[in-house]
């Protein structure tokens, strides 16, 4: 008597599909992934040494509010990536100033080994532009780094 | 009866291979949402553009005079003798003299020259001490 088939007809218990059970999550984990990876740039960080100080302090303003202003050792001034000369300050933050109906807050943005003459220039044009609100941008220092300085 | 017996197809248990999906998406969410915001530093409050000038008795002054090298100097008021000391002495000398007069006011006057980071070192230290009225000045003759 011959085997059914020739012995070949017999299904293999296993399935030969691809499960495709969790393609639904995969991809609620990419959109979820992409959407929240997505941020609208406001300024590209430049390359500056942060000054260090230990009573460093968050700033409890909305991103909206808070306008970076760098200033680069070599002594360049940069507001939402456009390089500028100090003069320039004053004009751009002015307009900046009042549309934030008085709330804007200047972060000061400067590497730590920038002359203070350059630093006290911005003061003035801020002060020119009418903003009262300045932070000096700063890391948190640490008191064990401190003692060793 | 033979009819109740029946056992229903449909698995009564609540399907747990996705748990892991689920798990690693509040993982991602959690891992992306959290920001190290970089929006610190030292808060001041500049004067406004119009402020009247205000006489101020000297003896209400504590001047700190940072030189181009970082050295940093105190005088008091109208007292011609000067004081060195190191920036993680501010706070102390600070706190030492604000005890004696609640109506000090900080006065910091920086070399032009000298870098941004020593007048940070001070402010700094008058802020670690709770100072809350500072005067951020350019030395004159620099």
């Amino acid at each position: 008597m011959a085997i059914k088939g020739g012995g070949f007809s017999r299904k293999s218990s296993a399935s030969d599909k691809i499960p495709d059970s969790s393609l639904a999550d995969i991809a609620f984990l990419l959109l979820i992934f992409f959407m929240v990876t997505t941020v609208f740039r406001t300024d590209k960080e430049q390359d500056i040494i942060w000054p260090q100080a230990e009573a460093t302090e968050k700033i409890d303003e909305k991103r909206d509010d808070i306008l970076n202003i760098w200033l680069t050792q070599g002594g360049e001034v940069f507001i939402n990536d456009q390089p500028l000369t100090m003069n320039q300050v004053r004009p751009i933050v002015a307009p900046l100033y009042s549309a934030s109906d008085r709330r804007l807050v200047v972060s000061i943005r400067s590497d730590r080994d920038v002359p203070y003459r350059l630093v006290d220039e911005m003061q003035e044009q801020l002060k020119a532009a009418g903003v009262v609100r300045v932070v000096f941008a700063t890391e948190l220092e640490q008191r064990m780094t401190r003692a060793r300085r | 009866m033979a009819v109740l017996n029946k056992k229903s197809k449909v698995s009564d248990e609540i399907p747990s291979s996705s748990m892991a999906d689920i798990a690693f998406l509040l993982l991602i969410f959690f891992l992306v949402t959290t920001v190290f915001p970089k929006d610190k530093g030292l808060a001041i409050v500049l004067p406004e553009p119009n402020e009247d000038e205000v006489d101020i008795n000297p003896k209400n002054l504590m001047f700190f005079l940072i030189q181009p090298g970082g050295v940093i100097q105190v005088k008091r008021g109208e007292s011609e003798q000067i004081q060195t000391i190191t920036p993680d002495r501010v706070e102390g000398v600070w706190r030492g003299d604000f005890a004696d007069n609640e109506n000090l006011i900080a006065v910091v006057q920086t070399h032009p020259e000298a870098a941004y980071r020593y007048m940070i070192d001070v402010l700094d230290g008058l802020q670690s001490a709770g100072a809350d009225k500072i005067s951020l000045q350019l030395q004159e003759g620099g």
